[in-house]
């Protein structure tokens, strides 16, 4: 009995806790996801600038290849943006045109295990003529992310242990009552009240349903 | 007196939602410290290519305060960046020339100014974006919602479960002595049925007392039936009613005990995939003379006429096989449905294993059902049914929350995966937990001939087509169907259709007991029986007023509470139908109950696919509830007297299966 009490308790505790960790983890997740979304925003507001630029030339007839202004555009929109460490635009088949670093000219971006955010850039009747990729700086990323775990850990480790504790120290008290309310209902005179009331109905009419004692049947012949 | 079990439950839910609580109060700090400022970078860079664009236009001659589509232009950002609460064009002088959204007044919202300047370096005004950096707490709340759910969930699941946890022996020690105790409580003193587990020594003296006292009591009574003494015959009687002396308290059966955690696990294995399901069929493709409606019902309706059409003959089978290798061989062919459902591509494959899931629920809610009904007999079947249904409730309950946050987190394969999991899971703990028991080559099972003698008894028929088909009807109808589709279209998450899903259970789990209980006292099955259908169409009818998540959660509740009205003096109704025809045709009526409910599970969502189709959300919606009303007033002109005591048998919903397929 006292196992499987303190089996249930600890099992009913570890649900507790897991809830809690699942919570606090499910929140860091969340935040890491809200502040990734927020960066690749600010990134994608730079990339759709020059999206426009390139998109506007060549919807007047100038091939990417020819639109030599996009170098320029490309450094200026880096140098604005703290977060984005280069811009390339790319052809479709994912060769870099332009780039805000001219050593990146040339390579294929398609080989690159570096992933940034891209855009497409597409003509007037919405073919693809290749694609603004940003690269943003990552440790952004990191710094942010172990930023928000370190508060969120702040907050979480000690509400976890709380709540398992409380639970186990509820389960405690709840099994000591039941402990007490047991040892209580082996002695009638400690029993609750509706059932002390009870007993005293059934000991009330179990003495007067009792047999009449012989003298009473012939107590008035006198 | 609330039991170990109860107080513990109770404590978790409190500290679980207070801890969450903290934990979002901590998150929002967080978010405040690290993501607002990066929402503040990011409307400067939203502001400086308004101003980019306005500057442009200010260079190619377009006065600056006669700007056109500024407004629209500000609506696009804004829709776009949802944490910005409005966006404004002013001039130099203060002058607001265009604006997106409307900040409360007075906030201290952080606000960003990025200046418009014309060819000359001249400030001409501002682009103003106010920042509310409170929607990714939003996000985090919302999360936690999906937290607390599910551990309220796990919770509900543990406790179903507790027997595999602490060993069916140390539970059944704690039963019995909260049993003993809460009787007393109560100031009931009869004995109680059933096994001590390891308690013998601690309720040995509670058993003793309770004992001589029940022991004196006979000795007196057949003295006094001795001697002819009336008075005190009915003085024994009284007192013998009033607490309960001398007779027996049943205790939980024992079979029901041994089948509940693996019938759980296979019921909640299906509850699963509810919010998702319809979703996951369109999301397969729209067959070719199916519209998105139309393909999200198949599936439903398929499982639904094949549990109906197996129900008769698997009952035969189950008892052929034995009930548990039938309880396995289901368990084994709905688990290969679901990995089938989880990574079939084509929709007519997804169809088929939707089949073969069917398939294998019907054989193994046969089987745990045959099992209960094989092991219990009298008053202690009733309350085995009772056990084995609060399973299937209790699943109906946990299973759509759980199921739509994994299919929104990991998506509907992984929740089908986890389906399976379960249903493998269910598989071994029957294997486990479920007694070999004999096969048996020769049974007389339920046959047309039964059914069709059945539908001839008085009454019943008007009961099954006026309510008990209505009633599943309208329940499948909309909550496995229209609910959740109406509440994609708007843009709501599995897991919050699964939380929707949540108020039929709990309401029913609430109400049952309470409206048995009234409808036994005012001996008025009848009554309930028609007063529920009419609450649950009326609600439905009500979509038709205005059709808003409001209105769908106002129908929800009435389908909950008007079936908790009528559903467990419907089953009463039903088995006294079937006492009254004798013992040898009683099979035969609640064979035919069975059937009509499972029918009107499976032309519920049917119906609903077509009238979607056909006549959109609210008027097919509407289009239910009024059969529901119709049906209720068909039964209540029907000539079944409306307050009629039929019979002692106390109601529950033991006869039906509450919210189950």
């Amino acid at each position: 009995m006292r196992r499987t009490t303190l089996g249930l308790i600890i099992v009913f505790a570890l649900i507790a806790a897991a809830c809690v960790a699942f919570g606090a983890y499910f929140s860091y997740v969340t935040l890491i996801n809200a502040h990734r979304g927020v960066i690749e925003a600010r990134c994608g507001i730079a990339a759709q600038r020059v999206v426009d630029v390139a998109e506007k030339a060549a919807s007047l007839g100038i091939a990417l290849p020819a639109q030599q202004a996009l170098t320029a555009v490309l450094e200026r929109e880096t140098r604005v943006e703290d977060a984005i460490r280069s811009m390339d635009l790319t052809d479709e088949h994912g060769i870099v045109l332009y780039s805000s670093e001219p050593g990146r000219v040339g390579l294929d971006t398609t080989r690159d295990n570096e992933r940034g955010l891209t855009r497409p850039v597409r003509n007037d009747i919405g073919q693809s003529l290749g694609r603004v990729v940003v690269r943003y700086d990552t440790k952004i990323l990191t710094d942010g992310a172990s930023a928000l775990a370190s508060d969120l850990r702040r907050i979480s480790l000690p509400t976890l242990l709380w709540a398992g504790a409380a639970t186990l120290v509820i389960g405690l008290l709840l099994a000591a009552l039941l402990q007490r309310a047991v040892r209580r209902a082996a002695e009638p005179h400690l029993w609750p009240p509706a059932a002390r009331a009870a007993l005293a109905s059934v000991e009330e009419a179990h003495r007067t349903s009792q047999s009449p004692p012989a003298g009473a049947t012939g107590g008035g012949a006198a | 007196m609330i039991g170990l079990r109860g107080g513990i439950s109770i404590a978790i839910v409190i500290i679980l939602c207070s801890a969450l609580a903290v934990i979002g109060w901590g998150a929002e700090q967080a978010a405040q410290r690290t993501i607002a400022p990066e929402i503040v970078a990011k409307a400067n860079s939203v502001g400086r290519a308004a101003a980019d664009l306005v500057q442009r236009a200010a260079a190619v001659g377009v006065p600056f305060d006669r700007l056109v589509g500024v407004n629209r232009y500000f609506d696009d950002l804004r829709a776009a960046n949802i944490e910005f609460t409005q966006i404004s064009l002013n001039a130099a002088g203060g002058k607001e020339l265009a604006r997106s959204g409307e900040a409360s007044p007075g906030g201290d919202a952080p606000r960003v100014f990025v200046p418009v300047e014309d060819a000359d370096g001249h400030r001409l005004g501002d682009v103003m974006i106010v920042v509310d950096p409170s929607v990714v707490s939003q996000q985090v709340g919302a999360v936690l919602v999906d937290v607390a759910f599910i551990g309220i969930v796990a919770l509900l699941v543990a406790l179903e479960l507790v027997a595999l946890v602490v060993g069916t022996r140390g539970l059944e020690s704690l039963v019995a002595v909260e049993r003993r105790l809460k009787a007393l409580k109560r100031g009931v003193l009869s004995r109680q049925e059933g096994g001590a587990g390891a308690a013998g020594d601690l309720i040995l003296p509670i058993d003793r007392h309770v004992e001589t006292l029940a022991e004196r009591h006979l000795a007196l009574r057949a003295e006094a039936e001795r001697r002819g003494d009336g008075e005190a015959i009915a003085r024994l009687d009284e007192i013998e009613v009033r607490t309960g002396l001398g007779r027996v308290q049943a205790a939980e059966s024992e079979a029901a005990i041994a089948v509940r955690p693996a019938l759980f696990l296979f019921m909640l294995a299906e509850e699963l995939t509810r919010p998702f399901l319809p979703r996951a069929a369109q999301a397969l493709g729209v067959p070719a003379g199916f519209g998105p409606d139309l393909s999200a019902s198949l599936p439903i309706v398929a499982f639904m006429a094949v549990v109906a059409l197996c129900q008769v003959p698997f009952a035969s089978l189950s008892e052929r096989l034995g009930r548990r290798p039938g309880f396995l061989a289901g368990a084994a062919l709905a688990a290969a449905g679901y990995v089938v459902s989880a990574i079939s591509p084509h929709y007519d494959v997804f169809l088929a294993a939707r089949v073969a899931t069917a398939v294998g629920y019907a054989l193994v809610f046969v089987s745990a059902q045959g099992h209960v009904v094989d092991l219990s007999s009298g008053a202690a079947r009733s309350a085995a049914l009772a056990v084995f249904v609060r399973a299937i409730m209790v699943a109906s309950l946990c299973g759509p929350p759980i199921g739509g946050v994994i299919a929104d987190r990991l998506g509907p394969g992984v929740a089908f995966g986890t389906s399976a999991g379960l249903a493998l899971v269910a598989l071994l703990v029957a294997r486990l937990t479920l007694p070999a028991a004999e096969r048996h080559r020769s049974v007389a099972n339920v046959g047309l001939a039964d059914l069709k003698a059945a539908a001839r008894a008085p009454g019943l028929m008007s009961l099954l087509l006026g309510c008990a088909f209505p009633a599943k009807f309208l329940f499948a109808a909309l909550c496995f169907l229209l609910v959740p589709l109406e509440l994609q279209r708007e843009g709501f998450s599995s897991a919050a259709i699964g939380r929707f899903q949540m108020i039929y259970p709990v309401l029913m789990v609430i109400g049952v007991p309470f409206f048995a209980a009234l409808a036994d006292r005012f001996s008025a099955r009848a009554g309930f029986v028609v007063a529920g259908g009419l609450v649950s169409g009326i609600g439905a009818m009500a979509v038709l007023l205005h059709p808003s998540v409001a209105l769908i959660v106002v129908a929800l509740v009435a389908l909950g509470w008007g079936q908790a009205m009528s559903i467990a003096s419907q089953s009463a109704l039903v088995a006294d139908t079937a006492t009254s025809m004798g013992a040898g045709r009683a099979a035969g009526v609640l064979g035919l109950f069975r059937l009509v409910e499972r029918s009107g599970n499976a032309a519920g969502p049917a119906s609903a696919g077509f009238l979607l189709s056909t006549l959109g959300f609210a008027s097919a919606t509407g289009f239910l509830g009024a059969v529901a009303v119709a049906g209720a007033l068909l039964f209540a002109l029907s000539g079944r007297r409306i307050f009629v005591h039929h019979s002692r048998r106390p109601s529950s919903a033991a006869a039906s299966e509450g919210s189950s397929a």
